[in-house]
C-alpha cells in the first residue's frame, strides 16, 4: 500500500478533456497483469501514449468533467499512483473512480473550471486539505470544496486498508 | 417526508433502520459477488489487511467468468487462486468457468430477492435492481473490506424517477429504451444517483428486459437502477429460491425525487437506437447510421445475452445467411441460457446461418478473447460499453445496439433497421 501523507503536492500538469473513461486510463485487456508496475506501463495508452514514460513523481492529472467513468476497476487509480501521480484534479468525477482513488490513498479534488485555467505542463502547487491550487506560471489560485472528514481520514491513513488496520488496532 | 426505494432498501440494512438521501450510512451486506478481481486484486489486499477468515462464507458468490475458460496463463493463474480461496474459506456459492456471466448466474442461482442489498466487484452489479433489490458495484478494496466485516459505508443516493408507459413497437427492445434514456441523461446525468423506474411498461416487462435496463443505468453514472417487483420477478424468485422469505419494497407516495421524467411510448413511438462510438450516451435512431459497413457483429454479455435476446436473433436469422463480409459471434449469458437455446433450436439456426456460437463468458465484451477487434475494425454489439479500445484495438470502433439490430446488421453486412427483416 502506498502511503500518502497529505503534504502539499507540487508537480507538472497533464491535461485531459471531459469523460475520460476507465478504458482510457487502463484498458480491460491489461487487467490480468498481476504486477502493477507492468500494468502501469499501459496507463493512458490510448489518449496519451507517452504518459507512462514521461510522467514524474508528483505530477498531477488535470481533467474536465466526469473523470473515470465506466468500469469499477480499481486498477485505474492504482496505475496512476504506481507511476507516482501526486493527485488528480477534475471538474467532476465518476462515483466509482472517486471512491476507488480515495480507497487506495490517491488524493482527488473537484476543482471547478480547472481545465480553463491550467495548460498542459504548467507547474501546480496543490494543498489537498484546503482543496486549493496555485498555478505557478500565472499566479492564479483555484479552489474547490474541501474533502469530507471521512475522506481526509482515509487519505491521511494512506488508504482504506491502512485506515481499517488503524481502526482495528485502536479497538484492541 | 416519504422515502424512495433506495432509502428504504438501505434503511433496513442499517443498525438504526434509517437512511436519508445525502447521509452516510454503514450497511450490512446480504450478498457479495466477486469475479476474477478476487484472485488478481482482492486476495492480496486481504493479506495486507491480515484477514484470515472471511465474515460469512455463505454470503459470497465467486465467479470465474471474464476469461472463461482461461484465455492465457495469467487468467489461468487468477482462476487457480479463486478456486483455492473458495476451498480454503468454505465458500458455498462458486461458479467456475462452466457457469456463465456473473450478473446472469447470480439471479439464476436464486441469490437475489426483493429488498436485498447486493454488492458486486463489477460496475454492472446495478443489474439486480431489476429484482427490487439495492445493488451496486464497488471495487477491490471495498470488496476486501466487505469480505472482512460484512459491512460497507454508503452515501445514500438522491433518486430520479422515470415513469414509462406505452408499448415497445415490434423489433424494438428494452435495450433501445435504455440507450435512449442514457443518451438523454448523458454519461454523468445520473452520477451518484439512484434511478427508479416506474410505470406500466416496466411493470409488464420480462425479467430479462428489466435486467438489460438496470444493467445500463451505470452508463449514465447511476449508483443503482431500481424497479418494483412485478409478477415475473415474483415468480422468478419463488421458483429459484422457494424457501426464501421476502417482502417487496415500494417507495412512499410522498417520496422526494430530484428529477421526474415521463416517457410515453404510444405518444412518441421509439425507433431502434444505435449508440455511436465512443460513448453509450451517443444514441441515435438507427436510420441515421443505416448502411454503415461492419466487420463484426456480436450478441452476448450481461446486457443482452439472455434467451429472449437469442430468440429474437434466431427469428431474424432463420432461413437467412450472415453476410460474407461479416463475422457474427454469439455468446450466451450463461450455461443455462446455452442449454435453453439448444433445446429451442436457436443454436441450429445460428450455425446454419454461419454464425460462431461460443461458450458463455464475458469474452468479446471486454476485449478479452473470442472476438477481439483488430485495427480499424467496426463492430456492432449488443453489449453496454463502446469506449475507445473496449473490445480490442484502440483504433477499432463499437456501435451499441439491440440484439435485433445486431442480427439484422449481420445479415445485411451494413447497419440495418431490424424492422426491415420482419
Ligand atoms: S459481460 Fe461485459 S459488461 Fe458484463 S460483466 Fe462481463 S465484461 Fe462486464
Amino acid at each position: 500500500m502506498m502511503s500518502t501523507s497529505l503534504k502539499p503536492v507540487r508537480g507538472r500538469a497533464w491535461l485531459f478533456g471531459d469523460n475520460v473513461d476507465t478504458d482510457q486510463i487502463i484498458q480491460g485487456r491489461y487487467l490480468t497483469l498481476l504486477d502493477y508496475s507492468e500494468m502501469a506501463k499501459h496507463a493512458f495508452e490510448i489518449p496519451r501514449p507517452e504518459f507512462s514514460r514521461n510522467v514524474r513523481k508528483n505530477d498531477i492529472v488535470v481533467a474536465g468533467n466526469n473523470f473515470g467513468g465506466g468500469s469499477s476497476r480499481e486498477e485505474a487509480p492504482r496505475v496512476l499512483s504506481q507511476l507516482g501521480v501526486g493527485c488528480v484534479l477534475a471538474q467532476s468525477f465518476a462515483r466509482l473512480f472517486y471512491r476507488n482513488a480515495i480507497n487506495i490513498g490517491l488524493p482527488v479534488l473537484m476543482i471547478p473550471n480547472v481545465t480553463h485555467s491550467v495548460n498542459d505542463g504548467m507547474t501546480l502547487d496543490v494543498n489537498i486539505i484546503k482543496s486549493a491550487v496555485i498555478i505557478k506560471e500565472t499566479g492564479e489560485t483555484l479552489s474547490g470544496q474541501p474533502l469530507s472528514r471521512m475522506v481526509l481520514d482515509i487519505l491521511q491513513a494512506g488508504g482504506a486498508v491502512a485506515w481499517f488496520r488503524k481502526v482495528k488496532e485502536s479497538r484492541k | 417526508m416519504g422515502k424512495t426505494l433506495a432509502e428504504k432498501m438501505l434503511a433496513t440494512h442499517t443498525e438504526k433502520g434509517k437512511a436519508s438521501a445525502g447521509e452516510i450510512v454503514d450497511a450490512s451486506i446480504d450478498l457479495l459477488m466477486v469475479h476474477e478481481v478476487l484472485g488478481s486484486r482482492i486476495i492480496p489486499i486481504l493479506k495486507e489487511m491480515g484477514v484470515k477468515k472471511i465474515w460469512d462464507p455463505t454470503k459470497v458468490l465467486v465467479v470465474n467468468d471474464h476469461w472463461a475458460p482461461a484465455s492465457d496463463t495469467q487468467s489461468a493463474e487468477i482462476h487457480i487462486r479463486n478456486r483455492q480461496f473458495v476451498k480454503e474459506q468454505g465458500i458455498t456459492h462458486f461458479c467456475d468457468v462452466n457457469c456463465g456471466i456473473c450478473h446472469q448466474v447470480l439471479p439464476e442461482m436464486g441469490l437475489v430477492k426483493p429488498g436485498d442489498l447486493v454488492i458486486g466487484s463489477d460496475s454492472h452489479s446495478t443489474t439486480y435492481g431489476a429484482f427490487n433489490a439495492f445493488s451496486t458495484g464497488l471495487a477491490a478494496t471495498d470488496s476486501a473490506l466487505i469480505l472482512a466485516t460484512g459491512k460497507c459505508w454508503f452515501r445514500v443516493p438522491e433518486s430520479m424517477k422515470i415513469r414509462i408507459k406505452g408499448q415497445l413497437p415490434e423489433m424494438v427492445m428494452s435495450k433501445d429504451l435504455i440507450l435512449k434514456i442514457v443518451s438523454d441523461l448523458g454519461v454523468n446525468g445520473a452520477n451518484y444517483r439512484s434511478i427508479e423506474f416506474h410505470g406500466p411498461t416496466v411493470e409488464s416487462m420480462s425479467v430479462a428486459s428489466r435486467m438489460t435496463m438496470c444493467n445500463m443505468t451505470v452508463e449514465a453514472g447511476a449508483k443503482c437502477g431500481l424497479m418494483m417487483a412485478n409478477d415475473a420477478v415474483k415468480e422468478w424468485v419463488t421458483t429459484r429460491n422457494p424457501s426464501a422469505q421476502w417482502t417487496p419494497v415500494a417507495p412512499d407516495k410522498d417520496a422526494h425525487y430530484v428529477a421526474d421524467i415521463d416517457i410515453d411510448l404510444d405518444a412518441e413511438p421509439l425507433d431502434p437506437i444505435v449508440a455511436l462510438p465512443h460513448s453509450p450516451a451517443n444514441g441515435k435512431p438507427v436510420s441515421e447510421v443505416e448502411g454503415l459497413h461492419v466487420d463484426q457483429a456480436f450478441i452476448g454479455s450481461c446486457t443482452n445475452g439472455r434467451l429472449e435476446d437469442l430468440e429474437i436473433a434466431a427469428r431474424i436469422l432463420k432461413g437467412r445467411k450472415v453476410h460474407q463480409d461479416v463475422r457474427l459471434i454469439i455468446t450466451p449469458a450463461s450455461q443455462e441460457t446455452y442449454v435453453d437455446a439448444l433445446r429451442a433450436g436457436y443454436i441450429d439456426t445460428f450455425l446454419s446461418a454461419g454464425a460462431v456460437f461460443t461458450n458463455s463468458t464475458c469474452g468479446a465484451c471486454i476485449g478479452g478473447h473470442l472476438g477481439v477487434l483488430g485495427p480499424g475494425e467496426i463492430c456492432i454489439s449488443s453489449t453496454n460499453r463502446n469506449f475507445r479500445g473496449r473490445m480490442g484495438h484502440p483504433d477499432s470502433k463499437v456501435y451499441l445496439a439491440s440484439p435485433a439490430t445486431v442480427a439484422a446488421t449481420a445479415v445485411k453486412g451494413v447497419i440495418t433497421d431490424p424492422r426491415r427483416l420482419i
